[in-house]
């Protein structure tokens, strides 16, 4: 990929990573961390292995995807310090980028009830309704075929709506 | 809640939206991280050499074969001693092998010469060079009893006169060798014996065929009486071993005319055998004269 397509293929999805990710961890900063950090894999990976990622797509919500994971796993244990994420590539710009995400009551109740459902349910309901991917996208993401992606947006949905009736 | 209302405010969740500021430092931090680090590699491979992983097994095999040929290449130049001297007579057996069997006694001569001059190039090993010169002195022996060998005369007399030829500068090379004066002087007796004896025996085979036609022509008209005095018992066989014998002593005729002696003896064998067939008591004698 060159700096060119790189930066094509950043622009394009900049937005539905971070998105993605926010909606799974629930914090600005965190979220834009695991996004930087997703990126840089993406075009250290690219530039670094011999073979070319055929799915960049695919490719980065896979990363992002074991980023939240990681994530999880190490919330317990210490945080993410920031030397650390200095080692990672990510350095810490002098002026802080922090920023507030200014939701309505509707839409601040709809992520907390993303957030309850299972991972796997949330992920699909992200994806598909509110960043437009196809199924056959999903599909790729999740290296699974496009009957068990129909079937899962089927029961992500289901419980999604469980969960905001259970809430009402 | 109804589906379609849910989808709908879920499409509203795309207003989450990263810093735009943010989104653009993160970027040029990415692509300027990989500039000095030299990340970025040339997009084009090089692919000068990635051939090789496409022709690995032709290339291992191509490498055997030129490693193989330069070693017997070089093993031709060697003198014994060397530890690739055993390769170059290992070559030089599977040659002899190889050989037709009425050649093999030029290219046992050809060997011989090549390990005398090998010889004469050796200062300071005596042992070695007694023990090649008893070898070459066995092959220079078995030489003419090869050439007797030959079936066929003329084939004979030709590769005689090619063992002739090569053997002409045999002395001067045996002369040239470090052997003691002893060794030497058996070996340029050996080497005279079988000169002499190749000599002779072209001379009889010269001769041989020289007095063929004389001979031939005598029993041709033997032949020819014989069959002109006998047409009644003639006329009892078949036509076509009739035409054969007419047909054979008319080649007879004219390989003698031409100076085929061998394959004008073969003809008369060939009717000889007709005759047998038909019990006649009657051999014509179609080896050549003894002297």
């Amino acid at each position: 990929m060159t700096e060119q397509e790189f930066t094509h293929f950043y622009n394009n999805n900049i937005d539905k990573v971070f998105r993605f990710i926010y909606f799974r961890v629930d914090k600005i900063e965190i979220a834009q961390d695991l996004t930087a950090q997703a990126f840089l894999k993406c075009w250290q990976t690219d530039n670094n292995s011999k073979s070319v990622i055929k799915n960049p797509q695919a490719f980065i919500y896979r990363v992002a995807r074991n980023q939240i994971i990681d994530f999880y796993r190490q919330k317990n244990k210490t945080p993410i310090s920031l030397e650390e994420l200095k080692e990672k590539g990510i350095e810490i710009p002098q002026k802080s980028f922090v920023f507030k995400i200014e939701l309505s009551f509707e839409m601040e109740s709809l992520k907390k009830a993303l957030q309850r459902i299972k991972p796997a349910y949330s992920e699909a309901i992200i994806w598909h309704y509110v960043d437009d991917l196809s199924t056959k996208e999903i599909a790729q993401i999740l290296n699974k075929n496009e009957n068990n992606i129909r079937v899962l947006l089927h029961r992500s949905l289901e419980a999604l709506k469980k969960e905001i009736n259970r809430e009402v | 809640m109804p589906e379609k209302e849910l989808i709908e405010q879920l499409k509203q969740l795309q207003e989450v939206k990263p810093n735009k500021n943010w989104a653009n430092w993160l970027l040029s931090n990415i692509l300027t991280k990989s500039h000095q680090e030299g990340m970025i590699k040339p997009r084009v491979k090089l692919v000068s050499f990635s051939f090789i992983h496409q022709y690995q097994k032709a290339l291992v095999s191509a490498a055997f074969v030129v490693l193989f040929v330069s070693t017997f290449a070089f093993a031709q130049t060697t003198l014994p001693g060397n530890p690739l001297y055993p390769v170059k007579t290992l070559t030089q057996t599977a040659r002899l092998f190889l050989t037709p069997k009425d050649y093999k006694s030029v290219v046992r001569l050809q060997i011989a010469k090549t390990r005398l001059e090998d010889m004469a190039k050796m200062t300071d090993q005596e042992q070695a060079i007694a023990l090649m010169s008893q070898n070459i002195q066995k092959d220079l022996q078995t030489i003419p009893q090869e050439l007797k060998n030959i079936q066929k005369k003329q084939v004979s007399l030709k590769i005689a006169k090619q063992v002739q030829n090569e053997a002409k500068d045999l002395n001067n090379i045996i002369s040239k060798t470090q052997l003691q004066f002893q060794d030497k002087e058996a070996l340029e007796k050996t080497a005279q014996d079988t000169q002499s004896q190749v000599l002779s025996l072209i001379i009889e085979t010269t001769e041989e065929m020289n007095q063929c036609p004389s001979y031939l022509q005598d029993k041709l008209a033997n032949l020819q009486k014989y069959f002109t005095d006998n047409v009644q018992t003639l006329i009892q066989w078949p036509i076509d071993d009739i035409t054969k014998v007419r047909t054979l002593l008319a080649d007879i005729s004219n390989d003698i005319k031409a100076g085929n002696c061998l394959e004008s003896l073969e003809k008369m064998e060939s009717i000889n055998q007709i005759l047998q067939i038909h019990s006649l008591d009657i051999k014509v004698e179609t080896s050549t004269p003894e002297n």
